[in-house]
């Protein structure tokens, strides 16, 4: 089978439509359209994973994808997560671009081998010889009394790994603009979503773009602190922000969007205003995307620090499943406003 | 493919440099051998020549700031980059200085001064206390000239953060409370116009400068020295009758042809000249696990001059220009020599071939009316001679077989000595030699 179709080239240096309009949409609905979008335009593109067919998507993201695209292109997958993974990587070395469905990323664990030992190191094993155009995606992190082994948060054990993008979209409009971009995207893309945002409506123009990765977005502008994150806590960041400015304290909320590749230039460039930095990361504290984000900062922009660079990441224990426990173990708008205000030595 | 410029090390004990000026722009053609800026370090202001033609893309260093040996200074667009230093005159670099207004042409030095010239001893150690601050609080104070010695912190465990040095900057400083080497400016309540000094616990007002490259070497070496070398001293007074007379008529004699010998150029020949006899005097302490002296086989005499003090306090310092082989210079060479020397160090200053491999070092505050006083070895010398004014006084002199009361010129020179090369004896028995070379001064002439 040789397929013809070819990815667009989207111009990167574009400005992004508007954010303000009330074509109001759920994040699934977004992360569908990104899909159905990008479905239309190429047949090389596939979706698989566990109830993505007939049962409409387990989160009924795929909502009458397959009504639109048949079950050669919809396609329901056993739960062997080893296996249509390792399927996806066969595919791309045919020509063809995967989606691939975790109902969570808790269930990628068990197909590592396909993920993190070949759709990530294909490119550079094979001479150069085999792209690995697939998106990997699915709900991370904690979402509501799962349970610790069902909580996970992988982006700070997979974003190690050298030969993938990860993208992590806190809202609809990104969700949106960033999926679009890893479907045309020749590298493997893992693709955080949340299971608690999928809901979350946000205005999603109808016009066609593309969000360039490695291009964070100033998502609240404060000159004091500088907030750094990426997904979910990228709200709570917001939150905190909001409380922060009836005592006087303005932060900048960094949404980095994706982390591989890190908008290393954004963070800095706030850090130069404000002299501070709050890294908030779902993930647990030791070696997480926050320590490298930090560690970035101290290489690149030791003396703009005027106070040590904080992490506030998920406590360093499995997910609690008590409703409370998990609540206190995330990292909340308390533990976010308790840092800010501990890097502005005002505690 | 283009290589950038960086801060230069210009001498062997230079840590940093600032630039005083630039001299091109970005977006400018260089061409090979063209200066593109002042530099100044612990010694004297240089410029710094581009070694091939480029352009330039950045300059990376402000006017006015220090960075360290090797911090990328310059950004070139094209060509190989390199550099190239040649000593050279400095630029206007310091702030107006005023013409001294002393007759002397020759040197003028503070009591326990020494030099900055000399190259610095092995066992050289920067310590200083550890001082915490933010990165950002040492960029900020770096970039500004300001000692953070003299911040308080208010940041977490006391640390410097950024608003303390922009409360410091802004006036509103707060010094710490134990006074330091540095020049600090304190001037009692009320304050004077036209801004109200803040008021502090203690009532004073104080204004701040930054240490500039010469005086933090000065306070950098002086400590060292008079820290590490075990100093004594030895004071001898000379009857300074005859050589007075003898320089009147000399310089009766040549003013014609411009020649005004100073009392301290025959000193400088006597010194010189007495190293030959005592050639302990004219030696290096050479550190280590093994030390050692060193006997050195030229008579470099070290003349120590003043730079004149601003205005407003600030200014000052001091440098040493070497005379070399002052034992083979007659007393018009040293003249002309040190004028030479003092006019070019108070006006485009001193390079740093002027200044160093001194052997012996004389500072004259005669000028000034001083009558004795001590003044630090400058390190490598072993020795270093502080003259006072010829006074007329009171002498008791002997004339056949009587002694009689008579009013005569006496001039006193203390010499502090390395104890570890030099004892106390070997002190006096140099000073003997030249204190018998003024006191017959005829000898000085041959």
């Amino acid at each position: 089978m040789y397929i013809a179709n070819t990815c667009p080239k989207p111009d990167f240096r574009k400005t992004l439509p508007s954010r303000e309009g009330d074509r109001l949409l759920q994040f699934r609905e977004a992360l569908r359209e990104a899909m159905t979008e990008e479905m239309r335009r190429d047949d090389r593109v596939f979706l698989m994973g566990e109830e993505v067919a007939y049962y409409n998507g387990a989160y009924k993201v795929s909502q009458g994808m397959l009504d639109e695209f048949g079950p050669k292109r919809i396609i329901d997958a056993p739960i062997s997560e080893n296996g249509f993974a390792g399927l996806a990587v066969g595919a791309a070395m045919y020509g063809l671009r995967p989606i691939i469905e975790f109902m969570s990323w808790s269930f990628s664990l068990v197909a590592a081998d396909q993920i993190l030992n070949n759709a990530p190191k294909m490119l550079y094993m094979s001479g150069g010889q085999w792209n690995m155009p697939i998106v990997f995606r699915g709900n991370d992190g904690a979402g509501g009394q799962l349970g610790s082994t069902h909580s996970w948060c992988v982006e700070g054990l997979y974003a190690n790994v050298p030969g993938l993008k990860m993208a992590i979209p806190s809202n609809p409009y990104d969700a949106k603009g960033l999926l679009k971009s890893a479907i045309i995207d020749d590298d493997p893309v893992f693709f955080l979503e949340s299971e608690r945002m999928l809901a979350d409506k946000a205005h999603v123009p109808a016009e066609e773009y593309y969000i360039p990765f490695g291009q964070a977005r100033l998502a609240r502008e404060g000159a004091d602190c500088t907030l750094v994150s990426f997904g979910r806590p990228v709200n709570f960041c917001l939150d905190a922000a909001e409380e922060l400015a009836k005592e006087g304290i303005d932060v900048d909320v960094l949404d980095m969007r994706t982390i591989r590749p890190l908008d290393k230039d954004s963070i800095i460039r706030s850090l130069k205003k404000t002299g501070r930095v709050v890294v908030v990361d779902q993930c647990w504290p030791f070696a997480s995307v926050a320590s490298e984000v930090i560690t970035q900062v101290v290489e690149h922009a030791f003396d703009y620090l005027d106070h040590q660079p904080i992490r506030v990441n998920s406590d360093d224990v499995p997910t609690p499943y008590a409703k409370s426990l998990e609540a206190e173990y995330l990292p909340h708008k308390g533990k976010i406003i308790r840092a800010v205000k501990a890097s502005l030595h005002r505690l | 493919m283009p290589k950038n410029l960086t801060m230069p090390r210009l001498s062997d004990t230079m840590e940093q440099g600032t630039i005083i000026k630039w001299h091109v722009k970005p977006g400018q053609k260089v061409k090979s051998g063209e200066v593109v800026a002042d530099i100044e370090t612990d010694k004297a202001t240089m410029e710094l020549q581009s070694f091939e033609d480029g352009v330039v893309s950045a300059t990376n260093v402000k006017e006015g700031q220090a960075v360290p040996v090797g911090t990328l200074i310059l950004s070139w667009e094209g060509g190989t980059g390199g550099a190239e230093v040649k000593s050279a005159p400095a630029a206007k670099a310091e702030p107006a200085q005023q013409v001294a207004s002393a007759g002397s042409p020759t040197v003028a030095m503070p009591a326990a001064a020494t030099a900055v010239a000399a190259p610095e001893p092995a066992h050289a150690n920067g310590h200083r206390d550890r001082v915490f601050a933010s990165p950002l609080a040492r960029k900020m104070a770096a970039d500004a000239g300001l000692d953070l010695n003299h911040l308080e912190g208010t940041g977490p465990s006391g640390r410097i953060v950024r608003k303390d040095v922009e409360a410091a900057l802004s006036g509103g400083a707060r010094p710490s409370a134990v006074p330091s080497l540095s020049p600090v400016e304190t001037k009692p309540l009320p304050a004077p116009a036209p801004r109200p000094a803040p008021v502090t616990a203690t009532g004073l007002s104080r204004k701040t400068w930054a240490l500039n490259n010469m005086r933090t070497t000065i306070a950098k070496r002086l400590v060292e020295s008079k820290t590490t070398i075990p100093h004594y001293q030895v004071t001898t007074a000379v009857r300074m009758d005859a050589l007075l007379t003898l320089r009147q008529q000399l310089n009766d004699q040549l003013a014609s042809q411009g020649v005004k010998l100073s009392v301290n150029d025959f000193i400088v020949r006597a010194c010189a000249l007495a190293m030959h006899q005592h050639p302990y005097v004219n030696t290096r302490w050479v550190a280590g696990s093994a030390p050692s002296v060193e006997f050195l086989d030229r008579v470099n005499i070290g003349v120590a001059i003043a730079l004149p003090v601003n205005a407003d306090g600030t200014g000052g310092g001091l440098v040493v220009a070497t005379l070399r082989d002052a034992d083979h210079m007659g007393l018009r060479q040293i003249s002309a020599g040190t004028k030479a020397f003092a006019d070019k160090a108070r006006s485009k200053g001193l390079s740093v071939e002027d200044m160093s491999d001194s052997t012996f070092t004389i500072s004259n505050l005669g000028m000034y009316g001083v009558e004795h006083f001590t003044a630090i070895i400058n390190p490598p010398n072993t020795a270093i001679l502080a003259v006072g004014a010829a006074v007329k006084k009171p002498v008791v002199e002997t004339r056949n077989g009587k002694d009689e009361l008579v009013v005569g010129h006496e001039m006193q020179m203390t010499m502090s000595s390395d104890h570890r090369v030099v004892d106390g004896a070997m002190a006096a028995q140099y000073l003997a030699t030249v204190k018998s070379l003024l006191e017959r001064p005829a000898t000085l002439l041959v």
